[in-house]
């Protein structure tokens, strides 16, 4: 009897017990949760466009990270080391194009995953050679990013924003909203859509896959290098970042590999539904719980929309 | 008559003769060890329509796959007006001005048939990504300029009705003609049609047929096209080359080629 | 003449009315068309200059005063200037089904002799050229598309644009043109024919209804008067131009109102143009109501389940609620909140889908319509009327006033019009917009109108307690079984067609001793039910022969019988039998008009050993082999074994236990 009290009642009269905190646990939770999702969106900008699960993303994010880091350490101005960094990840991009996908174009799907595990361990063994293991501190205040915190009172109550997290969020609107753009307006992002959608039919209309390849991979390691420097700034640049990858799965499961919107709401409700679960019904199960919380929200989404959070109709608009 | 004459030859005749658009010459295409073509020439004139008819297995498809650069032969050479190429991408193809359709349609299932037809128009769009980016200026009247062209191909084949429907969801015979109108949105010099109307009842391929014959009599398209019914490809095209087994055993009009006896045998080989 | 004097003070002719229109209604549009995707606007001055350059143009390619021209195509504004164009010469246009067969057209054109032709494509002039070849009269052919035209060089081919063209040159070389234009309009008189409208008749060829500038100018004064329609009205013409409805409708009353009528982009954007034009006032036989609903139902069975129970919740209310919010009757505030939140939630949207969202008046006429049908539409709160017209009457004999709404009457008598009821049970009525004759035709104007102007509707029906007219049968067809039972097929046969599993039903019984039916399913509903149901089926005929659909049908006709058993007139007219046909009625194979009315003397004769197995009660399946035209024009045949199922009757109490279970 106690234990159903303690699941289904007492953690509904402590939020309403207690609105503004909930208001805060909401705010960490979307906080969180772009984070998440702008992880997802990495890998869902190249699944959709090459069909291949890139499992080199979390590794992306720290390699970007890194480089940003070290630049700056050898002596670069921030914003110098961060477009040398944009440059790296470009290069990347053509790299892995021209020595990865092109030889082998209608090979598998499988084989180019095993190719990305291939990819990350490159990655890990590069990083650790130029940049070395030991964690790092991120460049947060050179690169203009605020830190300290807003301070609110509602009904008396203190609520409390962290700048930082106020910013990722804004950056990472800014940043979603351009690839919609990108995506939705250019000839370019006709171009990706339609290579998505039939890799013969694009070819056919005359374009060059090899080409969107670059691009793709381009804006993936971008979106990742911006995941890096968010996520390092509250705590350090490290090869345990990679694990951050295994995170954006369940957002995936939830919102269709396919979907970018589903992405980005996927993404938000795994943060909000993971600091909400630990904090009011974590205890129950003596912590931990933010392992697989996550999976077993999206299971349990799943149980009740098999498809995931969107349908064939809006992946087709994206 | 031959009418595989080299290009060289073809020039110095009287002005009268047809310009030549394409011109494949000893063309040898195999995979591994099977000889999809062997050693196939012909050409392809200005203005006409060319059919390519065989059994099945006669390297038609992959005739029409060297053309457009899905494959790349290993003899042979290929002259499009009248620059000569031998290893060509398909996207370089389509940027010189081939467009095809395909045997079992190609389309981008999850777009409307108004956005798969406006794909069709990328080449021809301006490459200003920030133009675009902001989606104002030129770009914007760029876009406005497209879809008028691409709106023209949507009354001409007669799809008004399904133009945001997406083409995953229409029939096939519909699904085919936006294939076609998509071909056509590039504007291209030499369109190649696939088995364009490979599935259709009787009424459907009426329709199709006429659509081909408008488009190469309105717009004066060089068309290349594969196909079954024997029927339609008399009716349709002026000329007609026959391979069987990777090789060329007849070149001419539909009236020549009818009579030909390697043909005869040919398809009766292979009916019975 | 006196006419040049008269013709400021007198609009009596639709070409007067143009005039008029482009002075009066200087700014407002007349016409749209979606051309490329985006609707382009003429007001009446820009038609009024489209016009009169066609009209110039055709006078200098010799069309005079009496001629008759032909009018083929879908609905397009320059079709609909060329009817124009032709009365302001005083010549008399034909406008022609689009879809007939050149065999069918030719018999129009002969009859009619016209000489010259306003044609919309190459479709129709392929058709033209053709009947030429026999019938020598035709001069000119003139078309709207040029697509696949530009080899053609027959002789008096040419181009619409070209038409136009010379008149336009002919207006600047010399400003007596447009003058002399002028004066051909004004020599026109209301009692000059305005049109000759061919009715696709049930039996025998068709026949030319001549109709005058002065019934047609009555038809659209009284009608635009009836429901207050003013020059703010949008419509949309999509209905054939060679039906009276789409010529009073599209033509007559635009004219007379100053409207504005908008052509759709192709036959098959009629829906998604309806929606983009707003239109408020429509007119659409009973059909196209119910091709709308059984698209609805069908995607609604796809639809998620809380979007299902929401449609059927709401329906369900808007059945109880919305019919009399319509009328403006007394309903409770409780529904009334509950019909706005299903306004907001299921009535809007599927108004807005039919793009009926802005309709102030609809219209439905030419067949009964299914009480459900009609029910549904205004439970939606779209005003949906009813009306009785023929073409002889210039389309207008009765309506249905706001407010006095049933699903079973066509309304009272319009105004001017007057009806009696002959002893046989024909409706015969008189009024200013009755043709003048049957072109051509003496022996039929006789048979059909009489010395005094009273016509002859050919529809059995009478009065009901309210002055309503309801229509129950063709007069000529209400027949009776051997012992004395009154027997209107038709009745029976809208009964079943109301479901939408059943697409076309033939009852017999005239001279028998029991009724008994052929029914031909819909196979897009009883498709869809098919496929909800994992039946499988290859064709028509496959589908048609289950057993499930057999039995589904046998419910319907179960129901049907438990009506009739309810009327006391028609008690005795159950039916005892029927089957389902192993092919569709089709109008290439003759069996129904291009309206969709069966021939039933053509269907007699085909399918007389069906019939004959119908009366024999020892036969429970007959084989048939059936005759059929394909769309291309070949012939082929059909075969089937046709199941044959008894149905019991039920006696009077039946229908009042249901009721009362209900």
């Amino acid at each position: 009897m106690d234990l159903l009290y303690d699941i289904f009642v007492n953690p509904f009269v402590m939020m309403a017990d207690r609105p503004v905190f909930l208001l805060k646990v909401i705010w960490e939770g979307l906080a969180a949760g772009v984070l998440y999702a702008l992880i997802a969106l990495g890998f869902v900008l190249i699944f959709k466009a090459s069909g291949v699960f890139n499992f080199a993303q979390g590794i992306m994010v720290v390699f970007a990270a890194l480089t940003l880091v070290g630049m700056y350490a050898l002596g670069m101005p921030a914003y110098v080391a961060l477009l040398f960094t944009i440059g790296v990840m470009y290069l990347l991009a053509v790299s892995v194009e021209r020595l990865v996908l092109r030889p082998l174009v209608n090979q598998p799907d499988i084989i180019l995953f095993m190719a990305t595990i291939g990819l990350t361990y490159f990655l890990i063994g590069f990083g650790e050679f130029v940049f070395g293991g030991e964690p790092k501190v991120m460049i947060t205040e050179e690169l203009g990013l605020p830190r300290g915190i807003y301070r609110f009172e509602i009904a008396g109550q203190p609520l409390i924003l962290q700048k930082l997290d106020v910013a990722a969020t804004i950056i990472a609107v800014i940043m979603v909203a351009a690839l919609a753009v990108f995506f939705n307006k250019t000839r370019i992002g006709r171009a990706l859509r339609a290579v998505a959608d039939d890799h013969q039919a694009a070819l056919s209309v005359g374009i060059s896959l090899n080409q969107i390849w670059v691009i793709v991979w381009f804006a993936a390691g971008i979106v990742a290098l911006v995941t890096g420097i968010m996520w390092s700034a509250k705590s350090d640049v490290s090869f345990a970042l990679e694990i951050i990858a295994l995170r954006a799965l369940p957002v995936l499961i939830l919102g269709g590999f396919t979907s970018i919107p589903g992405a980005i709401i996927g993404g938000l409700i795994i943060g909000v539904g993971e600091k909400i679960g630990e904090l009011y019904w974590g205890h129950l199960l003596g912590g931990g719980i933010d392992s697989w919380l996550a999976y077993f929200i999206a299971l349990a989404f799943l149980l009740f929309r098999p498809q995931g959070l969107f349908g064939e109709k809006i992946i087709e608009r994206v | 008559m031959n009418l595989a004459v080299a290009p060289a030859e073809a020039s110095k005749a009287a002005s009268s003769a047809p310009e030549v658009l394409l011109d494949v010459r000893n063309v040898s295409l195999s995979f591994g060890g099977v000889q999809a073509i062997k050693d196939v020439s012909f050409n392809i004139h200005k203005g006409e329509i060319r059919a390519i008819i065989g059994p099945n297995g006669a390297g038609k498809t992959s005739m029409l796959n060297v053309i457009n650069g899905f494959y790349q032969p290993q003899v042979g050479e290929i002259t499009f007006k009248g620059r000569t190429r031998n290893n060509v991408r398909p996207y370089e193809a389509a940027s010189q001005g081939i467009a095809r359709t395909f045997q079992n349609i190609a389309l981008f299932k999850g777009m409307s048939t108004l956005d798969n037809i406006m794909s069709g128009r990328i080449l021809k769009m301006h490459r200003n990504f920030f133009w675009q980016l902001l989606h104002y200026g030129p770009a914007r009247n760029e876009e406005i300029e497209h879809r008028e062209k691409v709106e023209h191909i949507i009354d001409f084949l007669e799809i008004q009705h399904i133009r945001k429907t997406p083409v995953g969801r229409l029939p096939y015979g519909l699904q085919k003609r936006v294939e076609l109108a998509r071909a056509l949105s590039a504007e291209p010099d030499l369109l190649l049609l696939d088995e364009p109307m490979a599935g259709m009842n009787l009424e459907e391929k009426e329709d199709m047929s006429r659509f081909i014959l408008d488009v190469n009599d309105q717009f004066g398209t060089t068309i290349a096209l594969i196909e079954h019914d024997m029927g339609v490809v008399m009716d349709l095209s002026t000329r007609v080359v026959v391979l069987d087994h990777g090789e060329k055993i007849a070149d001419g009009t539909p009236e020549e080629v009818s009579s030909n006896q390697d043909v005869i045998d040919a398809y009766l080989g292979v009916a019975h | 003449m006196s006419g040049e004097a008269s013709q400021a003070s007198a609009h009596d002719t639709f070409p007067k009315l143009l005039l008029r229109n482009a002075e009066v209604f200087a700014t407002r549009a007349a016409m749209r068309e979606k051309d490329l995707g985006i609707w382009q606007t003429w007001t009446w001055p820009q038609v009024l200059d489209e016009v009169r350059a066609l009209a110039i143009g055709l006078k200098e390619l010799g069309l005079k005063r009496g001629d008759r021209m032909a009018i083929v195509g879908d609905n397009r504004p320059r079709l609909y200037w060329a009817i124009c164009a032709a009365q302001s010469l005083g010549a008399i246009p034909v406008p022609v089904y689009q879809d007939s067969v050149a065999e069918e057209m030719g018999y129009v054109l002969e009859h009619a002799g016209v000489a010259f032709a306003v044609v919309e494509n190459q479709e129709q002039v392929d058709k033209l050229l053709e009947i030429r070849e026999t019938f020598k009269g035709i001069s000119h052919i003139i078309h709207d598309e040029e697509r696949g035209l530009q080899h053609y060089d027959q002789p008096g081919l040419q181009s619409y644009a070209s038409v136009q063209a010379l008149g336009r040159k002919l207006m600047q070389q010399d400003g007596e043109a447009g003058k002399a234009w002028l004066a051909e309009v004004a020599k026109g008189s209301g009692k000059d024919t305005a049109i000759i409208l061919y009715t696709s008749g049930t039996t025998g060829q068709p026949k030319g209804v001549v109709l005058s500038q002065d019934a047609c100018m009555w038809a659209a004064d009284t009608a635009n008067r009836f429901d207050n329609l003013t020059e703010q009205e949008e419509t949309i013409a999509y209905l054939p131009m060679a039906w009276v409805g789409d010529h009073v409708f599209s033509y007559a009353q635009s004219y007379a109102s100053g409207y504005c009528v908008n052509c759709p982009e192709s036959p098959e954007t009629v829906i998604a143009d309806r929606r983009e034009i707003g239109t408020t006032y429509a007119f659409a036989p009973p059909r196209i109501y119910e091709n709308l609903i059984t698209m609805t139902m069908v995607s609604m069975e796809d639809a998620s389940a809380i979007k299902k129970k929401m449609f059927h919740y709401f329906m369900d209310h808007a059945r109880k609620a919305g019919g009399d919010i319509l009328d403006g009757k007394q309903v409770g505030l409780l529904d009334r909140v509950k019909y706005g939140l299903g306004e907001f939630l299921v009535y809007g949207p599927l108004k807005n889908r039919y793009g009926l969202s802005r309709v102030r008046v609809a219209y439905t006429a030419g067949e009964a319509i299914g009480p459900e049908i009609f029910r549904f539409y205004r439970s939606l709160g779209i005003n949906l009327k009813q009306l009785y017209g023929q073409t002889e009457a210039a389309v207008y004999i009765t309506a249905q006033p706001d407010g006095e709404i049933s699903a079973e009457t066509v309304g009272k008598p319009m105004g001017g019009v007057d009806i009696r009821i002959a002893d046989n049970g024909e409706v015969m009525y008189r009024s200013p917009g009755v043709f003048t004759e049957y072109y051509k035709n003496p022996d039929a104007t006789k048979e059909t109108k009489t010395k005094d102007g009273w016509v002859h509707s050919g529809d059995a029906g009478f009065f009901d307690e309210h002055g309503h007219l309801k229509i129950i049968d063709r007069a000529k067809d209400v027949g009776k079984l051997n012992d004395g039972t009154m027997f209107p097929p038709k009745y029976i046969e809208n009964k079943l067609k109301f479901y939408p599993n059943i697409k076309e039903a033939v009852a017999f019984g005239h001279g028998r001793d029991q009724v008994t039916a052929f029914i031909n399913i819909d196979l897009t509903s009883v498709g869809s039910w098919a496929e909800r149901n994992n039946i499988i089926y290859a064709s028509y005929q496959e589908l048609a022969a289950h057993p499930e659909v057999y039995r589904m049908i046998e419910g319907h006709v179960d129901e049907v019988n438990r009506e009739l058993a309810g009327e006391a007139r028609v008690a005795g007219a159950q039916i005892a039998r029927f089957l389902i046909l192993h092919k569709e009625l089709d109008p290439d194979d003759g069996e129904i008009t291009r309206t969709a009315k069966v021939r039933r003397s053509l269907v007699n004769e085909r399918y007389a050993v069906l019939i004959d197995a119908l009366y024999d009660p020892s036969v429970k399946r007959q084989k048939i082999r059936t005759e059929v035209t394909f769309e291309d024009g070949r012939r082929g045949t059909i075969e089937g074994n046709v199941e044959i199922r008894d149905m019991p009757r039920h006696g009077a109490g039946d229908a009042a236990l249901r009721e009362a279970a209900e």
